[in-house]
């Protein structure tokens, strides 16, 4: 939270209004261009190893009045972010929704938080800034890490020193909302183990794996929030640690792990500051639901349009996905990740994540 | 009707008392029994349709003598009865006239006319005078006073039910204030149950007629309907029957009765709209129905074998070498002239050669020689007459008949026309001609001729077929044989004829229309549209429709749908009137009025009119309350509808647009400022003028005025997507110079100036002049709807 940063973000939002105010001059139509945030306008960086936005572009004009209405409530929120900057203040994507409700004119108010969210990235796109430095917090997440990790985090009542296995409880070290306060000491670890559902993380830490195997196990909380996957990606980055993803086989959780290894469509913008593209699936695949005879549910119709549409989505177009899907759309058939315990409490443990991660060339 | 049917039984006692039961009704009588024929079915109906026929008459008696109808209309309630007293400001009626007008059915100036007027059959006012008198058993009063005269007549007049004869009881001269006109005074049973209807008579009748000042009071209220116009409506002038409109008994009666002696002079004196050229062509159509055609043959050329010339020098016998040579030469020169003959034609050269050579050789030919060379040189031509058919019958079939079936059914057509015969034919033989050769051919050939082959094959042999010379019979024979006339009448309606005058009629006119309307309704739009006259059954017509919407119109329910007849209101019998099946069939949710499941009258703020205007209005009865579905008149109300109903669409349409504009002006008017005065905030710059921004968002048309020393610049910028032509005037206090262009009018110090740019879409035009540096100028933009049009000056 340097004041570089502040400034900065301030001064970025800052020519935005001043874009604004120059059109409104030259008698012009005030607009904005921020790129189409839809899957098929995202496209693969060789560079990066990520997936970031494409060349398409949506115009916010004010030449409609659903137009009008967004750039009056963009004007607003420069108008709220850039006093609460100045004021060093931070605020979360929710209190910002209900802070447009005290605002004196009704045009201004947004309408859910679903628009208000989507504002924020809209600013985040055009200004190049994150929001996490226009201050701006998500709601609580309480993505966790438990492992063989010593941290320090400056918190607002000062530095604290965290060892995210000695110092914590069974729930794990949280995850702050901005993980770039966060300085890693020391670590003994030799892999991430990214998990989807709180039941398995939980089963993983009795049976002792993270000890037994030296895995730092993050828990994602399903869909991880940015602050989980930031985290994740300095693991790897600056640790240099393999990352490995476990969740359950159904095709919402392959997003997540898409959204860990290859950045989430609407967050394409920040993909090379989020994603961790050496990210490996772990399962549960498709191929393990035959392979171990798991307990299954069967597929419903939303599950198979959301695996078709993962088909023709540019992320999964990797031999192993189009295998995966395509077995899964064969089969009809989904497991939950402690349909495991179907075999025994322990069998995840001492059977399933060994095999699979040998394999993987993790162990 | 007497029966002498008993004549052909035995006794003769029988007939006698019969024949004494038996005597000849008046019409007074006859209407007596039958009163709801003519709309005084009950006391309620009886009240409106005595108001009715009494302000029609006024009106029309009004009209005639061009005076503006100025009406006054009152009822007082009298306990069981209501006395009903109608005034007009008219030129009067002649003390003669008086007692048979009120007191006699069937008297009227119209009944033989063909010429628009509201009354025709003379029914109306004095079946008033009867309901009042049978009804309530007092005589009708009737004051009248003539421009002439000094004072005015009073009658009391009854109508004798038996003999149809008024009877006058009361009879002296009196004093009016009026200085002309006619007052009626009825007593009747009625009641006020059909008040509304009443009010809908009188007002309907104010909108189509907004050259009349009309006033009703009732026993407890008082309407004043004034006139919109001081024109009175085009006078009608009486017209002759058109030939598309007569029927087979009209037409042998007309033959019976004219003074013309042939059926040329007949039809021009008879009809309108025939000229010489006209009753021409009817001739020759006649003659086609009456006489047939003459078929022609190709003529044969001189080094074929039959040459015409061999065989008529042959045919003449002792007429000396040479003349019979020059005669036959003659013959064939003039024969082979043609590409086709007739038999006529034949008989024409060899009498017209035949005449020549006998005065140049001095040799008579007489009648047998020269029937002689018409048989040689018809029967020279007639050989070829197969190969002449199949060239037709080949050209007229389609290229997929087989040559084979073509050569069998030309055989057999030819075979139709003997050898020797004049070869005359109607259409309707060539049809059957046609047909059993076909049929022969279909039998034995095992081809197909459908109806369409048959019908090119005919069209192609009646094409070729010569019109014959003959005289048309003189009219009074035509008139005399009854399949003769019919053939006159089919020639009549086959020939295209003008569409009656329309002096006849007098439509209301659009404008008037929309007057009309819009003195008793007080709507947003206004539309109108008068028909070209037409014709029904002989008799023109003109349909009008008009359309009012929106504003004050009632728009609970379904729209009012106003039935006019020669600008009477029809106010009963509404289900069972053309016009109202029409509106029922429209579409009107193609012109954006709602109509729930897509058919019947529309709802909504909309009054529907609809004026037919005919010398002879149908009406469905004698109550005169509903035009009868003839299709010529509804094919025309209805595209009177649609012409009239197209102006809505696009107002509404337009409305609609707008009102969305003014939504999004409003919307944006409140954000844009706004997201502004925000902005000015947060950049921590000065106060922005966001009306530029505006225009260009709403396609506005932009009118800013930029000053630079004396330079005085207007800049129009247009911003929408059509070409603007405003009328800008820029009103200033000194005079200004330079104007380029500018029209400049100066009034009491203050000097107008004028421009009308077309600025194209996108585009900007820049109007410049020059003017002292303290003046003040103002300016004015016409030709922009408000809700397009920026100014920022």
């Amino acid at each position: 939270m340097s004041t570089d940063d502040t400034s900065d973000a301030r001064e970025q939002l800052l020519s935005l209004a001043n874009q604004f105010y120059e059109q409104f001059e030259d008698g012009t139509v005030p607009s904005m261009e921020v790129p189409t945030r839809t899957k098929t306008n995202i496209e693969y960086d060789e560079d990066s190893g990520v997936w970031v936005y494409g060349d398409r572009t949506s115009t916010r004009s004010a030449n409609s009045v659903r137009g009008a209405q967004k750039l009056l409530k963009a004007t607003y929120a420069i108008d709220f972010l850039a006093r609460q900057l100045e004021e060093g203040r931070s605020s979360t994507l929710r209190e910002l929704y209900y802070l447009s409700e005290s605002w004196d004119l009704d045009e201004a108010q947004f309408s859910s938080q679903d628009e208000s969210n989507q504002l924020i990235e809209d600013l985040e796109i055009v200004s190049g800034v994150t929001r996490e430095d226009f201050h701006m917090r998500p709601e609580e997440s309480g993505a966790t890490v438990m492992g063989p990790l010593e941290i320090r985090e400056q918190t607002r009542r000062g530095e604290r020193e965290i060892h995210c296995q000695e110092d914590v409880g069974e729930g794990g070290y949280q995850i702050p909302n901005n993980p770039d306060t966060i300085e890693f000491l020391d670590n003994d670890a030799d892999f991430v183990l990214a998990v989807e559902t709180g039941g398995m993380r939980d089963r993983l830490v009795e049976n002792g794996f993270d000890e037994e195997y030296n895995a730092l196990v993050v828990h994602l909380k399903g869909q991880p929030a940015r602050a989980t996957r930031r985290l994740t990606k300095r693991l790897h980055d600056e640790l240099d640690l393999p990352v490995v993803v476990f969740t359950d086989g159904d095709p919402w959780s392959y997003r997540i792990y898409g959204s860990v290894a290859y950045g989430s469509i609407k967050s394409a913008h920040l993909s090379e500051y989020l994603a961790t593209p050496e990210a490996q699936y772990v399962g549960i695949r498709p191929e393990d639901i035959v392979e171990y005879d798991l307990p299954t549910d069967p597929l419903s119709d939303s599950d198979v349009n959301a695996l078709e549409s993962e088909l023709e989505d540019p992320r999964f177009q990797t031999e192993f996905w189009t295998e995966q899907i395509e077995l899964q759309l064969d089969i009809e058939k989904k497991s939950e990740q402690q349909s495991l315990a179907a075999r025994g409490l322990d069998f995840v443990t001492d059977t399933y994540l060994p095999e699979r991660l040998t394999e993987m060339g993790v162990l | 009707m007497t029966s002498y049917q008993s004549r052909l039984g035995s006794g003769d006692g029988i007939a006698e008392e019969l024949a004494e039961g038996q005597r000849a009704i008046s019409i007074a009588e006859f209407f007596e029994k039958n009163k709801h024929m003519l709309g005084f079915d009950s006391g309620a109906r009886g009240l409106v349709t005595a108001v009715k026929e009494a302000v029609d008459n006024s009106l029309d008696a009004c009209e005639e003598a061009g005076i503006l109808p100025d009406i006054y209309v009152e009822l007082q309630d009298e306990g069981d009865y209501y006395r009903l007293i109608v005034e007009d400001n008219g030129p009067g009626i002649t003390k003669e006239q008086i007692p048979k007008i009120f007191g006699k059915l069937l008297y009227g100036s119209r009944f033989h006319k063909r010429e628009q007027a509201r009354g025709q059959q003379g029914i109306g006012i004095s079946a008033a005078v009867l309901y009042s008198q049978l009804t309530s058993g007092k005589p009708a009063k009737v004051t009248s006073r003539t421009q002439s005269r000094d004072e005015a007549q009073y009658f009391e007049v009854i109508v004798d039910t038996e003999e149809n004869e008024p009877e006058i009881s009361v009879e002296e001269t009196t004093t009016w204030e009026r200085p002309h006109g006619t007052r009626i005074e009825l007593e009747m049973e009625a009641n006020m149950r059909a008040r509304q209807q009443l009010h809908d008579y009188i007002t309907h009748t104010a909108v189509v007629n907004p050259h009349a000042r009309i006033e009703l009071k009732e026993p407890k209220a008082e309407f004043k309907y004034e006139r919109a116009t001081d024109q009175l409506p085009a006078e009608t002038e009486e017209i002759r029957p058109h030939p598309h409109g007569v029927e087979l008994g009209t037409l042998i009666k007309m033959g019976e009765e004219t003074d013309s002696y042939s059926i040329s002079g007949f039809v021009q004196e008879e009809f309108t709209r025939v000229g010489q050229k006209t009753a021409d062509a009817i001739i020759d159509s006649f003659r086609d129905r009456h006489f047939g055609r003459e078929m022609t043959w190709q003529t044969p050329q001189a080094h074929e074998d039959v040459a015409i010339e061999e065989t008529v020098t042959e045919a003449v016998v002792n007429k000396g070498q040479e003349a019979t040579a020059d005669f036959a030469d003659g013959v064939a020169d003039t024969l082979t002239s043609h590409d086709r003959v007739a038999h006529h034609q034949v008989l024409e050269a060899v009498e017209a050669v035949g005449d020549e050579v006998q005065a140049e050789y001095g040799t008579t030919f007489g009648s047998t020689v020269r029937e002689n060379a018409v048989e040689a040189a018809w029967g020279a031509i007639t050989a070829t007459r197969e190969s002449d058919i199949y060239a037709l019958v080949d050209e007229a079939t389609t290229t997929r008949k087989d040559d084979a079936v073509v050569e069998a059914i030309t055989e057999r057509l030819a075979a139709k026309f003997e050898q020797g015969e004049r070869h005359r034919v109607t259409r309707d033989d060539l049809r059957s001609f046609v047909d059993r050769a076909a049929d022969m051919t279909e039998e034995r050939d095992d081809a197909t001729f459908g109806d369409t082959a048959r019908e090119n094959i005919v069209d192609a042999l009646w094409e070729t077929a010569a019109l014959v010379p003959d005289d048309p019979p003189k009219i009074h024979d035509v008139a005399a044989e009854r399949d003769t006339a019919s053939e006159l009448l089919d020639a009549m309606r086959a020939v295209d004829i003008m569409s009656p005058p329309t002096g006849c009629l007098a439509p209301i006119t659009e404008d008037l229309v929309e007057k009309g309307l819009g003195k008793e309704y007080d709507a947003d739009f206004f539309a109108a549209a008068t028909r070209d006259a037409s014709v029904h059954g002989g008799d023109p017509f003109i349909v009008e429709a008009g359309i009012a919407y929106g504003g004050d119109v009632e728009s609970d329910g379904s729209a009012e749908v106003l039935r006019f007849a020669n600008r009477v209101p029809l106010v009963y019998q509404r289900g069972a009137c053309a016009t109202t099946d029409v509106v029922k069939n429209i579409n009107w949710r193609n012109y954006g009025l709602d109509q729930p499941g897509g058919s019947g009258v529309p709802n909504g703020p909309a009054v529907i009119m609809v004026h037919v205007a005919s010398t002879n209005v149908p009406f469905t009865s004698e109550s005169k309350d509903a035009i009868a579905n003839v299709p010529e008149i509804e094919d025309e109300i209805e595209l009177a509808i649609r012409e009239a109903a197209r102006e809505l669409k696009s107002f509404l349409n337009k409305r609609r647009s707008m009102r969305q504009r003014r939504e999004k002006q409003n919307k944006l008017a409140t954000i844009l400022p706004e997201m502004a005065q925000k902005l000015s905030g947060v950049t921590e710059r000065e106060d922005l003028e966001i009306d530029n921004t505006m225009a260009r968002i709403m396609n506005d048309v932009l009118v800013a005025r930029e000053r630079d020393g004396e330079t005085v610049r207007l800049v129009v910028e247009n911003n929408d997507d059509t070409n603007a032509d405003p009328e800008i005037t820029e009103i200033v206090d000194a005079e200004p110079a330079e104007v380029n262009g500018a029209n400049v009018v100066e009034m009491d110090g203050e000097w107008f100036l004028k421009w009308s740019p077309t600025v194209s879409a996108g585009e900007q035009a820049t109007l410049e002049y020059t003017l002292a540096t303290d003046a003040d100028p103002e300016v004015a933009v016409d030709g922009i709807e408000d809700e397009k049009l920026t100014v920022d000056a």
